[in-house]
């Protein structure tokens, strides 16, 4: 098998053929095959969301009416602390950039991963950080406001911080391999494909903000050893230290998975419609503005803490306020794509084309409430840190970021397989998953702006909380049967799904029938 | 209500605006993916788009400074009185002067005598309060949803906000916002709005 050249991006980038079956279980661990990688990164992904989400649906479970029913705190903050950890590093980080491992040597024509080594080493430096996790069970949230990240947990909790450690080395490296890669790309920056211009950026964030998670990790370590006392004011030590170092890093993260996903969009989109995207130039653009803007904007995640002079907070609105510009370049590029010429109806029945225009309907449900969450009167009333927030980012991470992976990876199904997907299947999974995360994301902002509080286990009986919780756990579980369809169909289709013709993709004015599928020559 | 951050009028507006920038991405979205019509939209279409923007930004920038602004010099009127009248005295920026620890886990309330009550504080319906809140140990909130008025307390520093009390008498829930350890979801405390209130607010009404 070999990559096409096609020079044009709307070209198709493999030829479909049976690779799954073909690895040894030795390559699949250890090969540095760009394919395998890519693959071993997005399966292990998805092995990360299915406990990630089990845990979800557990505390769920807790949450569905007020009251304690099945455990209390500490089990409950061990399942949403893994939980979060999980998704964000685990899950949606790695399943995005693993999608882009598999497109950058076609449509860079670079024919392999540059430093694959370093992406195994980055790949194996998670994994013993996610078992860290797992056996450390901390439970002191994704974001481990120290000191009192440093009181909570049992013996095991130092698991937690080295953990944190070991995942700002691993995304390093993710970065630097990233940064190879996009710098192997031979014909000059101007005629480089926006996916190359994405990955650019990516890299930019990773390797510039996760060196300092590592650090706030190894000082979460020495803090709470007793050899330092930079974060606890009990010590000496001062937690405006800790925000202003932890959110450096805080913000340009919760763009790491946001990135790839966007550039993934750029790579899908001209490949399902047979036309480039309707501006290049504002794409690199918006690209450069968002990663940019991503490393001056972190005051926002703690501006009700008022011990900033009022006109660097002001600075630090106005510039959240921009970040509006770039994202929404983005989102009107691609809508301006669609428009200009006529969608070929094989674009509008495939799977990963469904996925695509899913996450663009949620980064708009989910961008559009940054505007209020940028203005510090409005985030002093009912923003900040009640269920608006995570309403925000389960739009963005699962309703967009999340879902672009499940595109990318519908996508690539066809190419390491040599079969189709089980297109009712896939559609199921689609409906589940509009329907379910619509739900629990409009849930979550009702929630939000009837100030309910984060973090908790258990909650009084207001007449606006009990509804909406109870709605939120029944849509996680429509989300959780979706996901079940979704890794079934993978495992099914890949022994019995039908052969994938020469182009998966191709476009036409026909919708795609099984029985056409079925009819094309199998290897 | 009269609230102490005057958001009704300015926050309608903004949500406004965000429904309406929600609705108009998600219609163009689906107008270009199933209207029969095509366009190609002009490069300078996106200049001019850019600009709608960015008086947006600026004007949302402008609106909620102002607000917060106005917010914040109702704390510096108390500052420049403090020491010369006594809350709820005549010509006093507010009716009560609370003191607030935030602790792991719940709230101690410290009224202008330095009498302590424990998870509820009682004031007169509409009183102007000024809570001054320290909290010691780890990072907490302060968050009354009643009032629309939250802040988020680093420890070893003095915060203070300040609320209009709701105009009904009856129990507001005053919570922690921020993460602090198992005992969060308990951290809660009741601000009693009654006609029964302490002397300083009845002297003053």
């Amino acid at each position: 098998m070999t990559a096409t050249t096609s020079t044009d991006l709307t070209g198709p980038h493999w030829t479909p053929q049976d690779l799954l079956g073909g690895w040894t279980l030795r390559d699949f661990l250890f090969s540095n095959d760009y394919r395998i990688i890519a693959v071993k990164g997005i399966l292990t992904a998805l092995v990360m969301l299915a406990l990630a989400g089990l845990f979800a649906l557990t505390f769920r479970a807790e949450l569905t009416v007020p009251d304690i029913q099945f455990f209390g705190a500490r089990v409950y903050m061990g399942l949403m602390t893994v939980h979060g950890m999980l998704m964000v590093f685990g899950f949606v980080i790695p399943m995005v950039i693993s999608v882009c491992y598999y497109l950058m040597p076609v449509v860079l024509k670079t024919e392999r991963l540059h430093w694959a080594g370093a992406a195994q080493a980055s790949y194996w430096t998670l994994i013993l950080g996610a078992l860290l996790l797992i056996v450390g069970r901390p439970d002191f949230t994704w974001t481990f406001y120290a000191p009192m990240s440093l009181r909570v947990g049992g013996d095991l909790v130092w698991m937690g911080y080295l953990a944190i450690v070991l995942v700002g080395v691993s995304e390093f490296l993710a970065g630097a391999v990233l940064l190879r890669n996009v710098l192997a790309w031979k014909n000059g920056w101007g005629s480089m494909p926006l996916l190359g211009w994405g990955m650019f950026s990516e890299a930019l964030l990773l390797l510039l903000s996760t060196p300092m998670l590592a650090l706030v990790g190894a000082i979460l370590l020495t803090d709470w050893a007793g050899l330092t006392g930079i974060y606890d004011p009990a010590q000496g030590g001062s937690t405006t230290t800790f925000l202003w170092m932890f959110w450096f890093y805080g913000h340009p993260a919760v763009y790491l998975p946001l990135v790839p996903a966007i550039a993934i969009v750029y790579t899908l989109l001209p490949r399902f419609l047979g036309r480039p995207m309707w501006s290049r130039a504002s794409g690199i653009i918006a690209f450069l503005l968002l990663a940019v803007l991503s490393f001056i904007v972190f005051h926002h995640h703690f501006q009700p803490s008022v011990t900033t002079h009022s006109w660097v907070q002001r600075a630090f609105q106005i510039l959240t306020l921009a970040i509006f510009i770039p994202s929404t370049l983005h989102v009107f590029n691609w809508i301006a794509t669609l428009w200009y010429d006529r969608i070929p109806a094989s674009a509008h029945a495939a799977i990963p084309f469904r996925f695509t225009i899913g996450a663009i309907f949620f980064l708009i449900l989910g961008g559009v409430t940054g505007f209020l969450n940028a203005q510090i009167s409005v985030d002093t009333d009912f923003i900040h840190n009640t269920y608006w927030i995570p309403a925000h980012f389960h739009a963005m991470f699962l309703g967009f970021c999340a879902q672009m992976a499940v595109a990318g990876t519908y996508y690539l199904y066809p190419y390491f397989t040599g079969r189709m997907v089980n297109r009712a299947l896939a559609n199921t999974h689609f409906w589940l998953w509009q329907l379910g995360i619509f739900a629990k994301v409009m849930l979550m902002y009702a929630l939000g702006y009837a100030y309910f509080p984060r973090w908790v286990v258990d909650y009084l009986p207001l007449p606006e909380w009990t509804g909406a919780q109870m709605g939120v756990t029944m849509a996680g579980a429509a989300i959780g049967l979706g996901f079940l369809i979704f890794a079934a169909n993978l495992a099914i289709s890949a022994r019995w799904g039908a052969a994938a013709p020469e182009d998966p993709w191709a476009r036409s004015d026909r919708e795609p029938t099984m029985t056409a599928a079925t009819a094309a020559p199998a290897e | 209500m009269q609230q102490a951050l005057g958001l009704m009028g300015d926050q309608a507006i903004m949500i406004g605006i965000t429904f309406a920038m929600g609705i108009a991405g998600i219609a163009g979205l689906f107008m270009a993916l199933f209207w029969p019509r095509r366009w190609r939209l002009p490069y300078r279409v996106e200049i001019g788009f850019i600009v709608v923007l960015a008086g947006i930004v600026i004007y949302a920038d402008r609106n909620s400074a102002q607000t917060f602004q106005a917010y914040e010099a109702g704390l510096e009127t108390q500052q420049a009185l403090s020491g010369q009248v006594a809350a709820g005295q005549e010509g006093a920026a507010f009716d009560r002067r609370i003191a607030v620890y935030a602790f792991q886990w719940g709230f101690l309330f410290f009224d202008e005598d330095g009498a302590a009550s424990r998870n509820a504080v009682k004031v007169a319906p509409g009183a102007k309060v000024l809570f001054s809140i320290a909290a010691n140990d780890v990072i907490h909130g302060f968050n009354i949803p009643a009032a629309r008025m939250t802040t988020e307390l680093e420890p070893g520093r003095v915060q203070s906000i300040w609320i209009q009390a709701p105009q009904a008498p009856g129990k507001y829930l005053i919570q922690c916002l921020n993460y602090c350890g198992l005992g969060h979801t308990q951290m809660k405390a009741w601000l009693v709005v009654g006609d029964d209130a302490p002397p300083a607010a009845q002297e003053h009404g």
